[in-house]
């Protein structure tokens, strides 16, 4: 298992794949037990502490991280673990 | 808005000029689509294709400029957005140059809007050893966007000189040009580690990067998500399949062409050429050469200029468009399923609509592809179905008359073979598909000027590449019909043409051209077609088999260069008999329903 994780803890993570669109958070966690999917997400930007906006999530997962926008298959938008924004209502 | 001041590191050590036996060599290194290739136009006054896309460039082009009094030699390279693990073909390309003994200098082209990105790059670069120069492209659309980076801090930082830039304005030029004199070894901590470097990246970031909530990009944003969601993104791929076929199907190549070939050929320069030849031209076989049946002007420019060139033109305006405007990749999220299916991922939609374009580039921008399965894979459905601007520009022509029912026919048994083929070809073939992930690019209103240059360019290339083939083979033509092989070459291949394909005889020896350039054998049927000596059925099933030819002599010496020759030999002994016998079924199943198009 490969993962990167930012130091601090929070209860609110949940993987990319699971937010519906509109959900704001930023990247906690990416861990794949593939290695190569790790380093090409971390290469595209997506880090820990990266800002991430759910943009939509049929017929792929489409997200906003920074000022990057990023398609992505279901799988490894589950290797992506953020921690949500409280939603105000 | 500080921009385009060149930010160096404070104590600089000051350089002195001296001569060098052998030019200074910079490589422009960067992210995808973060405009290197604008950079290395504007250093070096060559032209090289610039779209919005990433992998428009995945090959290294080489060019001069003067830097200050000193004459460098500056190499663009493919976009990387890494430099180690795994990483793609023209990933290992860009890492090559850098690591060689020909790079002196790295200038980093960066994408001001994704800081974290470029400096998890920058600190992989830093592993090479190399003086650096970081030019942070695109502040203007950065400030649109609500950041600001205190580009003094990174400069800092780093050590190394930092210029903003608005390359495509040319602005923040003649400071990168000062900054390369102190380019300097970036200072980042060795991290051999991703993970220390997403740690390292993203500290800096949030210390000189400033985000407000601003925003000033409203309708490219309003765009970017249209184009994007299913239920409004399907209509909008309908409507722009649309207008390319009005504009490019009805306008290119029906008015146009008409105007060209019945107008400008048929009743100027053909007549003229002909008059000319009988008055002075007492040879008959050189009369006869030049504008006889298979005649070099009746037949080759006749077939090059007028029936090619216009949809060819309007095609590459209208592409570039496209390009520019960064919907392309925007069409894999809706192939991607569809792709996998074939044993690729939604990434493979920039090899196959480039394909439209041209299939030899093509087949070399599948370098961008994850596994060498999945490259094999698009090379061998690009030969297969993808037919090239200028057979579209023939398909359109004769189908475009017939009725719509003829070209959606064409175009559904070559799309379904295409699938059922990329299908067994996932099956059959070991190897790997790799997942997809996918940079969409901003929507962009393309530059004119850039739009121009590009598709001026490409039109030029065309008549280079094919206007001398299309002579060529109307000599060929010419030499077989005397020697008497043509009646040779119906005869033989009366059985497949004739008894399995139902085509009139004449189609033998167009297809024996469509093998030379599927074009110009389509070009071939296009005035079979004009003169009525083809029926609906037959222009279709002829059609067919045309498209699912390889497409040409370049597009396979291109696969053999990329794969080998026994791959690109393997390629064609597929190819040619699925060809065949789809075109055979097609005629079979046809002939059996009754259908009259």
């Amino acid at each position: 298992m490969c993962s990167v994780t930012l130091a601090f803890s929070s209860n609110a993570t949940r993987p990319l794949s699971e937010l519906r669109p509109g959900v704001r958070g930023v990247v906690f966690e990416v861990r794949a037990s593939n290695s190569g999917r790790v380093d090409r997400l971390l290469g595209l930007g997506v880090t820990p502490g990266a800002r991430v906006t759910v943009l939509q999530t049929f017929p792929g997962v489409v997200f906003l991280c920074d000022q990057t926008e990023l398609a992505v298959e279901r799988g490894v938008a589950a290797s992506i673990i953020v921690r949500c924004e409280e939603t105000q209502s | 808005m500080s921009c385009h001041i060149v930010h160096e590191r404070a104590g600089a050590a000051a350089q002195t000029l001296r001569l060098r036996a052998r030019p200074l060599r910079l490589a422009l290194v960067g992210q995808p689509n973060v405009g290197k290739s604008v950079v290395f136009g504007r250093l070096t006054g060559r032209y090289v294709t610039v779209s919005n896309y990433p992998g428009t460039t995945v090959a290294i082009t080489r060019g001069r400029a003067l830097v200050g009094a000193e004459v460098c030699d500056i190499v663009d390279t493919p976009g990387v957005n890494a430099l180690d693990g795994t990483i793609s073909e023209d990933e290992r390309i860009t890492r090559d140059v850098v690591a060689g003994a020909d790079c002196d200098i790295v200038v980093q082209v960066a994408d001001a809007r994704n800081l974290r990105r470029a400096l998890m790059l920058t600190a992989q670069l830093a592993g090479f050893r190399k003086p650096m120069v970081l030019a942070l492209n695109m502040v203007d659309e950065a400030f649109a966007r609500g950041i600001s980076i205190d580009a003094a801090a990174l400069a800092e930082a780093l050590r190394v000189p930092v210029v903003e830039m608005v390359a495509v304005e040319g602005r923040g030029l003649s400071e990168l040009r000062g900054a390369l004199a102190a380019a300097a070894r970036p200072y980042v901590p060795a991290l051999p580690q991703a993970s220390g470097r997403a740690v390292w990246a993203h500290e800096l970031t949030e210390r000189v990067r400033r985000v407000s909530t601003l925003s000033l990009a409203y309708v490219q944003e309003t765009l970017a998500r249209a184009t994007r969601r299913p239920a409004t993104g399907l209509p909008i791929l309908a409507a722009v399949l649309y207008a390319l076929y009005l504009f490019v199907g009805v306008f290119g190549a029906q008015t146009l062409v008409k105007l060209l070939e019945d107008g400008l050929f048929g009743q100027g320069i053909n007549p003229a050429a002909t008059w000319l030849a009988d008055r002075f031209i007492p040879v008959p076989f050189i009369r006869d050469l030049l504008v006889g049946q298979y005649g070099v002007i009746t037949m080759g420019f006749t077939y090059a200029i007028a029936i090619v060139l216009p949809v060819v033109a309007t095609f590459f305006l209208m592409f570039g468009f496209l390009e520019d405007s960064g919907y392309i990749p925007r069409l894999a999220i809706f192939c991607d399923r569809i792709f996998r299916v074939m044993g690729l991922n939604g990434k493979a939609v920039l090899p196959m609509v480039l394909g439209l374009g041209c299939d030899t580039m093509a087949t070399m921008t599948t370098r961008i592809l994850g596994t060498p399965k999945e490259r094999l894979i698009a090379i061998l459905l690009l030969a297969l179905g993808i037919p090239c601007s200028a057979q579209l520009a023939t398909i359109l022509g004769i189908l475009g008359g017939i009725s719509f029912v003829a070209l959606a026919t064409l175009f559904t048994v070559v799309l379904g073979q295409m699938f059922f083929v990329g299908w067994l070809a996932a099956r059959v073939l070991t190897g790997d598909r790799s997942e997809f992930i996918l940079e969409l690019p901003p929507i962009r209103w393309p530059r004119p000027g850039n739009l121009l240059t590009k598709t001026r360019l490409r039109v030029w290339w065309y008549l280079g590449e094919a206007v001398p083939l299309f002579l060529i083979g109307t000599v060929l033509l010419f030499v077989l019909d005397r020697l008497g092989a043509l009646t040779i070459v119906a005869a033989a291949g009366r059985p497949i043409v004739t008894g399995l394909l139902g085509l009139p005889p004449a189609t033998a020896q167009i297809l024996v051209m469509g093998f030379l350039r599927r074009d110009y054998g389509a070009a071939g049927l296009f005035q079979l077609a004009h003169s009525g000596q083809l029926t609906g059925v037959q222009a279709v099933v002829a059609l067919t088999v045309m498209t699912l030819f390889v497409p040409c002599v370049a597009n396979f010496l291109m696969m053999v260069r990329e794969r080998g020759v026994k791959t690109g030999l393997a390629i064609v002994a597929v190819i040619t008999p699925i060809a065949i016998f789809t075109g055979a079924g097609l005629n079979y199943v046809l002939g059996y329903l009754g259908v009259q198009f």
